[in-house]
């Protein structure tokens, strides 16, 4: 449906988007994920036509839009803060876009009430757009993007500046909404947490290039790079250089399988089930927080990767709570305890996680 | 009392503590009942006659044929001139605001010309089209721009032109660009994304330099008479001619005018909602 080859855009000496390529199939949702600044929007507004491509083709139903005008592209395009037309009605803002796309399926009125009540703005099509809620606005604006029945719907940071509850709220409806009307979705935001909760698939972008692409669980636990396993998901970082096996196992007395890792942290050695590199090759370690376990007995312990450390910051969750403690080389470990387990800050704990749960980068 | 901060090394406390909104106000009301309201007052005053003959004698005479034919000029060239400026101001300010990689350098053009006092422009506008300047020896004619119609109306536009331009820029500028992006995406071409997005948004612009081109236009004193000749004479060349000879004349059509004026003004309002555009500004 949609693809995406070789784009490039420069800004000056900027390189804002470097060689990027993707490929979107009809009905699919997939996400732009990165930090401010590394091209996501630019991405977006290239393929929106809204931007011109230094280099690079654009592919829309199979067509090279690369140099088709915006208007001419049967997008659907939902703006950061809405864009509504101010001067006219919630109505007439959906039907605006009925009568430029000269929209043949049905009678435009009909269909602009359809989509208004799809967004649960059946009552509102007099109101005006200053008239409505902020969470109103967003739903109008996806509603307008949708009317004409686009052949890709693109989503800049629909979200932002919503409150938390309220993003939470609308990320559901706009699945089921993308869902029920089986569109193909493009959507743009720094939001982990959105990315992970509403795609199909996830693209990772960091300095204008992919990172990494795959479902979000994928990410999550496969993460193929540094900058992936930091930015998508909570997770404790150690570094070190791997130990070599044939100088005898390790400190702990623990044999180390052919194709398991261990490291060096500092004092410690972290023993991982993957693979990892040659002697002294240096290494990057991360460990989720809800792999680690916290035991309130102190002192560390004699199963693997099981270290003492001092309890420093406890945020209370509810159903757990989010704790992060030092272990006596000073690195910080972020673990989610059981709302059972009862420590405090200062407290002498051991925590403990499975080699098999180790991310060797 | 609320009052109001001043500087605090400008003024010493004891003078800040007796300078309320009510003295800043103050000032304003004092000049402009002494600059404005007392000598309209004093023009009522002299335009109606207390000695012989009708009390309204003055306005009888300010209503004949050839003053109400001036009158009809005055608002038709107004008119004219309103028209044109706005069209080309529209079209000047739309650059700066959507094309334009310098947009504060046109700006800084288009005021330039404020620097210099009008009659000097006028005089520069006209030496342009004279028997020796450049465009009679380009094409043998001043296309008929001098001592004219057509040179009042020039006149007036290129002395206006930065008062609609402005409005009209400010107003098109506040037009976030997302909206214009959206009307793309929404299929909508140039045209369409103009007449449908950006005209109705900036329509505030477009009033104010309505009123402001308009007004002036109407009251100018210089345009006709440095780019025009005796018949383009406008009302306040009339006016000040007859104030030579007779000041309760002078007063009585300065009275019509001005209330003819604040009439139109009055039913532009009622169409185009002035107050809610002002509130604007």
């Amino acid at each position: 449906m949609l693809e995406v080859t070789g784009l490039t855009k420069t800004y000056g000496s900027l390189l804002a988007v470097d060689d990027l390529s993707f490929k979107l199939e009809q009905g699919e949702f997939a996400t732009l994920l990165g930090p401010s600044g590394c091209g996501k929007s630019t991405t977006l507004h290239a393929i929106a036509g809204l931007r011109e491509a230094t280099a690079g083709t654009v592919y829309l139903r199979g067509e090279d839009v690369t140099d088709v005008p915006t208007n001419e592209r049967n997008i659907g395009f939902v703006f950061q803060h809405s864009a509504l037309f101010p001067h006219m009605t919630a109505k007439e803002n959906i039907t605006y876009g009925l009568k430029m796309q000269e929209f043949t399926g049905r009678d435009h009125d009909e269909q602009a009430e359809h989509f208004l009540e799809m967004v649960e703005l059946g009552d509102h099509g007099d109101h005006k757009p200053t008239e409505l809620s902020g969470g109103q606005q967003r739903r109008l604006s996806l509603a307008r993007a949708l009317a004409y029945e686009p052949d890709i719907l693109l989503l800049d940071e629909p979200l932002t500046g919503l409150d938390r509850v309220l993003r939470e709220t609308m990320r559901n409806e706009i699945k089921k909404i993308q869902r029920e009307v089986d569109v193909t979705t493009l959507h743009v935001t720094h939001d982990q947490a959105e990315a992970l909760s509403m795609s199909d698939r996830v693209i990772v972008m960091n300095d204008g290039q992919k990172e990494q692409e795959g479902p979000a669980k994928e990410l999550y636990r496969n993460p193929q790079t540094e900058f992936v396993a930091e930015f998508v998901g909570k997770s404790t970082k150690f570094t070190g250089t791997a130990a070599s096996p044939s100088a005898g196992g390790d400190g702990d007395g623990q044999v180390v399988a052919a194709n398991a890792t261990a490291v060096n942290v500092g004092d410690l050695q972290i023993h991982a089930a993957a693979a990892g590199g040659a002697a002294d090759e240096r290494l990057s370690l991360y460990v989720r927080p809800e792999e680690i376990d916290v035991h309130e007995t102190p002192g560390g312990g004699d199963a693997v990767n099981s270290f003492s450390a001092t309890v420093n910051h406890i945020e209370y969750l509810g159903h757990r709570n989010e704790i992060e403690a030092t272990l006596e080389d000073g690195t910080n470990v972020t673990a989610y305890g059981d709302a059972a387990v009862d420590v405090e800050i200062g407290d002498e704990v051991t925590i403990q996680f499975d080699p098999e749960d180790v991310i060797v980068l | 009392m609320r009052t109001v901060k001043i500087s605090d090394s400008f003024l010493p406390s004891s003078v800040r503590k007796r300078v309320t909104p009510r003295t800043l106000v103050g000032i304003g009301v004092l000049w402009l009942t002494l600059c404005f309201i007392v000598p309209i007052v004093f023009l009522l005053y002299e335009s109606l006659n207390f000695g012989e003959g009708h009390l309204l004698a003055n306005y009888e005479q300010a209503l004949a044929w050839t003053y109400i034919n001036v009158l009809g000029r005055t608002f038709v060239y107004a008119l004219v001139t309103t028209i044109l400026t706005l069209i080309l101001g529209y079209l000047t300010a739309y650059y700066i605001a959507f094309k334009s990689s310098r947009p504060m350098v046109l700006l800084a053009l288009v005021l330039l010309p404020l620097w210099v006092a009008i009659i000097i422009r006028f005089f520069g506008v006209r030496l342009f089209f004279l028997q020796s300047g450049p465009v009679q020896q380009l094409f043998g004619t001043d296309f008929g721009i001098l001592f004219s119609r057509n040179g009042v109306v020039l006149g007036l536009i290129s002395a206006l032109l930065p008062f609609a331009v402005l409005p009209m820029y400010n107003s098109l500028r506040a037009i976030d660009d997302d909206l214009i992006n959206a009307s793309r995406t929404l299929g909508a071409g140039q045209f369409q994304t103009l007449r449908s997005v950006i005209l109705p948004l900036s329509f505030s612009g477009i009033v104010a330099a309505t009123l402001f081109v308009f007004i002036l236009a109407a009251g100018s004193y210089l345009a006709p008479s440095i780019m025009g000749g005796p018949a383009n004479n406008m009302m306040a060349n009339i006016i000040a001619d007859t104030q030579s000879y007779s000041i309760p004349l002078a007063s009585a059509m300065a009275v019509v005018f001005t209330g003819l004026l604040l009439i139109l003004v009055g039913l532009f309002n009622h169409f185009a909602n002035v107050s809610e555009v002002l509130g604007d500004l």
